[in-house]
């Protein structure tokens, strides 16, 4: 097994359509959608430049090479799609070599109709029609095999990449048989490897992307270099919605209008002069006297006056909290996250007369290509946007602000460049997740009923501020992991109000679900505690009619004995979220409570993503989200003060360490249920776990985020 | 014009003395295994090697490097022998993966003089940032390397 990444100087596989086929000796097959079946056969001709629409490449030389059409940007993907595509190839895992696909319209991702990454949706997105890729080839294998031999397809048998006729000793290796199977029809319905016989899907296959990862060879989006190319830096105006009002001309400065790019000799250089450069500004009134006092006040004014569009509304909430015995009326406050990818935003851009090359550790690759086709004014096919590593996505590399100055900067300064944003526009030119205030209303009655559930969230809309929708319109972002819930409420009404802060807003890992859980779960735990119930058994009584959630909830309550007493000094909580399609309890058990922090010892976690595509990565994506979360909930706050996060770096930006990070256990249920995401659903129960035991603990119950304000962000050793 | 030793190579380096080693090794040398994180020595991604110590590389001049042994991930082993790789891809430890160059410096300089230290001296010593939150694994990493 071996990956390919995209070295920058390196050549890359290129393959054409069927024009060639057979003259390299090589079957290549496109992706069998739903619907018409894609007969395309395009064959493997090194040199040939054009468009690639293909997962599976056989060389005559029995090299396997599969090419995984989405970002890695530590999810595991490219292990997990291979492993998705291997498996009815049927081929010796051991000669298959992974490379990171092109941009091209053939990978499109089915989730969202374009390449890209995110949503956790790639394994959902792409499971069933790589299987039958996988299949399809496998079967034209056995019928070039078939026709070799003069026998019918059933007389053969396939393993590991050798066909066997069956009864005899004859085999033939599929680099023999690969120019002749490109030949074949391509089958429509192809039989996919019954569950019992699989040897690739469910098991823990060891990630084709790490040996990379422990020599320094893997090369990530700020590790290109062209040859000729010069370092860019980037100066962001003092206050969002800020433009340039003057700035002296100097070849080395590029003027960008939102924002100046610097350009030197080293990265170094160009960051030291970028923030030593004298810019006039022009801010926005409105901008230069938003703080964060102001955008809550103007909040807590929305919740009460609204306009509020309905997401969801069953039954009659308001008019059911009349039979409630017992109510609860509590607001959480969410501030302002930022992503904090460990590689800082970059993109290096080499622009020709006739062509353009981006290289980007981008989540949106096909957005790339077009935003370089219309900056630059050269057509899609001109354009090349070659994936590298992402050292982490976490939904900011979705944005194409950063790939938007690169290709302004290429264009005016016509020399190859690279542009590396300093951690201190990374933090202060984020895309943050929505600061939110939300109330929550609910009634009880006397047997413990949920007879009513009215929640409102106020935040600003991710997907208006993007173009997406119209401002005014509902946002789903915003309500997602408030509607829908499994919990069996007699009636609810779920709404938001839209918060016209100008804070840039974006995607953060979990989106809604991270804010939206938290109110939910916290609301569900001060229920059970007016109650005067356990929260389990609370849960236990509102997922009565939906018994996949609660195995879930019974799995991880059960790894935590819960029930049994905390050891002293210790406390439990409990939460539970459906995200991306995918189910997780966690139950934490914390202790130590300090100033600026909570030992956080264990987390139990039970997770129904329907199938556990590789489990050893389905248990670091819980890993993963935990600490995420953790981070969130815990400590991360971007303040404003006028039209600006005051957090520039790591050193106000407390993240969890090595010393935080709990034992954590994860029970994977494969349920068989429809296949959801794992990228993002190990984050949005945790912050909520983490409350409930620590009210607990400590008898406060955090509804303000984060649990330790101004905790120091740490330094060296 | 200085001579800068990196992983036992002798290499010539024309740059301004005051430039931090991190940007010597990543631009002008062309190592870029060695990751540029925060640039104010918080975050760790641009640990290195100098005299076997751990430092950070973002804020360690030019000038402060020269006449040190440097040694960055690329010298603990190019063909992943080294036991703290060999341990990180056992363990699966890695996830994005940036952070893992200053991670397994920062291992190695702490393995050096504690060969096999426990949960709680790793807590202690190790405090690079890791987004991905890999920590588990990377504790699971050093007692593996600890018994190779």
């Amino acid at each position: 097994m071996t990956i390919e990444t995209p070295v920058p100087t390196a050549e890359k596989t290129q393959v054409s359509r069927r024009g060639v086929l057979g003259s390299a000796g090589a079957l290549m097959i496109g992706l069998v959608m739903p619907g018409p079946a894609r007969r395309e056969m395009i064959a493997a001709a090194a040199g040939v430049s054009a468009s690639v629409n293909a997962w599976v490449q056989i060389a005559s030389n029995e090299t396997v090479t599969l090419f995984i059409s989405c970002a890695e940007m530590g999810q595991g993907i490219m292990t997990g799609l291979a492993q998705i595509l291997a498996e009815d190839l049927m081929v010796d895992w051991t000669k298959v070599r992974v490379v990171a696909a092109p941009t091209d319209a053939v990978y499109n991702n089915p989730a969202f109709g374009m390449q890209a990454t995110g949503g956790s949706s790639a394994v959902a997105g792409y499971y069933t029609p790589l299987r039958q890729s996988g299949a399809a080839a496998r079967d034209m294998l056995l019928a070039a095999a078939a026709q070799t031999w003069g026998v019918t397809p059933s007389q053969c048998t396939v393993s590991n990449g050798v066909v066997t006729r069956t009864g005899t000793t004859q085999t033939l290796t599929y680099g023999q048989l690969a120019a002749l199977a490109a030949t074949m029809p391509v089958p429509t319905n192809p039989v996919l490897t019954p569950d019992n016989l699989l040897r690739l899907i469910g098991k823990p296959i060891k990630r084709v992307d790490l040996p990379l990862k422990v020599n320094g060879k893997a090369v990530y989006g700020i590790d290109v270099r062209v040859p000729g190319m010069v370092y860019a830096a980037i100066k962001h105006p003092p206050a969002y919605g800020g433009t340039v009002a003057s700035v002296a001309s100097n070849p080395n400065v590029v003027n960008l209008g939102n924002a100046v790019a610097v350009v030197a000799d080293n990265t170094w250089k160009a960051i030291q002069s970028a923030r030593s450069l004298s810019v006039q500004w022009t801010i926005p009134s409105a901008s230069s006297s938003m703080t964060s006092a102001s955008i809550l006040t103007q909040a807590q004014q929305l919740m009460t006056s609204g306009p509020a569009l309905v997401a969801e509304t069953v039954g009659d909430a308001a008019g059911n909290m009349g039979l409630a015995t017992k109510k609860l009326d509590v607001t959480y406050q969410f501030p302002f996250l930022a992503h904090a990818c460990m590689e800082p935003l970059n993109c290096t851009v080499d622009l020709k007369t006739d062509s353009c090359t981006v290289w980007a550790p981008t989540q949106a690759q096909t957005l790339v290509q077009s935003t370089a086709s219309t900056i630059t004014g050269l057509p899609i096919s001109a354009i090349t946007v070659k994936p590298t590593f992402l050292g982490g996505g976490l939904g900011r590399k979705f944005e194409l602000d950063f790939i938007t100055q690169a290709l302004q900067i290429a264009v005016a300064i016509k020399k190859p460049v690279k542009l590396t944003w300093s951690r201190e526009e990374d933090f202060s030119n984020d895309w943050y997740r929505p600061f939110a205030l939300v109330r929550v209303q609910a009634g009880l009655d006397a047997n413990n009923n949920v007879v009513s559930w009215i929640y409102r969230n106020v935040s600003e809309s991710i997907l208006a501020q993007h173009g997406y929708i119209d401002h005014g319109v509902e946002d789903s972002q915003a309500t997602e992991g408030a509607t829908g819930l499994s919990y069996n409420f007699m009636s609810r009404l779920v709404d938001w109000v839209e918060h016209p802060a100008t804070v840039p807003v974006g995607f953060w890992r979990s989106v809604g679900n991270s804010i939206n859980a938290y109110a939910v779960e916290s609301a569900i735990d001060e229920l059970a505690l007016l109650a005067g119930i356990d929260p389990l058994a609370l849960r236990q009584q509102l997922l009565v009619n939906d018994p996949r959630s609660l195995a879930v909830v019974n799995a991880a309550a059960q790894m935590a004995n819960w029930g049994t007493p905390p050891a002293s000094g210790h406390a439990r909580g409990i939460a539970f979220c459906n995200s991306f399609g995918t189910l997780v309890c966690h139950v934490v058990d914390v202790s130590n409570p300090s100033k600026y922090s909570v030992r956080v010892n264990n987390v139990w976690t039970a997770v129904d993503c329907g199938r556990a595509i590789n489990p050893n990565q389905v248990e670091a994506q819980i890993q993963g989200g935990i600490i995420h979360g953790m981070t969130g909930a815990l400590w991360g706050q971007i303040p404003i003060n006028k039209g600006m996060s005051t957090v520039k770096n790591f050193s106000n930006y407390r993240m969890a360490r090595m010393s935080d990070m709990p034992k954590v256990q994860v029970q994977i249920i494969n349920s068989g249920q429809p296949i959801g995401g794992m990228g993002e659903p190990g984050v949005p129960p945790i912050g909520p776990a983490i409350a409930a035991a620590y009210y607990r603990l400590t008898g406060t119950r955090v509804r303000n985020l984060p649990f330790f304000p101004g905790a120091p962000g740490g330094g060296d050793s | 014009m200085v001579t800068l030793n990196v992983n036992g190579q002798a290499y010539q380096v024309n740059a301004d003395l005051g430039t931090p080693l991190l940007w010597v090794l990543r631009d002008i040398i062309g190592l870029t295994g060695t990751k540029y994180g925060c640039g104010i020595e918080v975050c760790g991604a641009c640990t290195v090697l100098v005299n076997g110590e751990a430092e950070r590389s973002c804020d360690m001049d030019l000038s402060e490097a020269v006449g040190r042994k440097i040694t960055t991930v690329e010298g603990l082993s190019t063909d992943n022998s080294h036991p703290l790789q060999k341990a990180w891809i056992a363990q699966q430890v890695p996830q994005c993966g940036y952070c893992q160059s200053g991670m397994l410096m920062a291992c190695a300089s702490m393995m050096k003089s504690n060969p096999n230290p426990t949960d709680a001296e790793i807590n202690a010593e190790i405090n690079n940032i890791c987004v991905c939150g890999t920590y588990q694994r990377i504790r699971a990493g050093i007692h593996t390397a600890a018994k190779l």
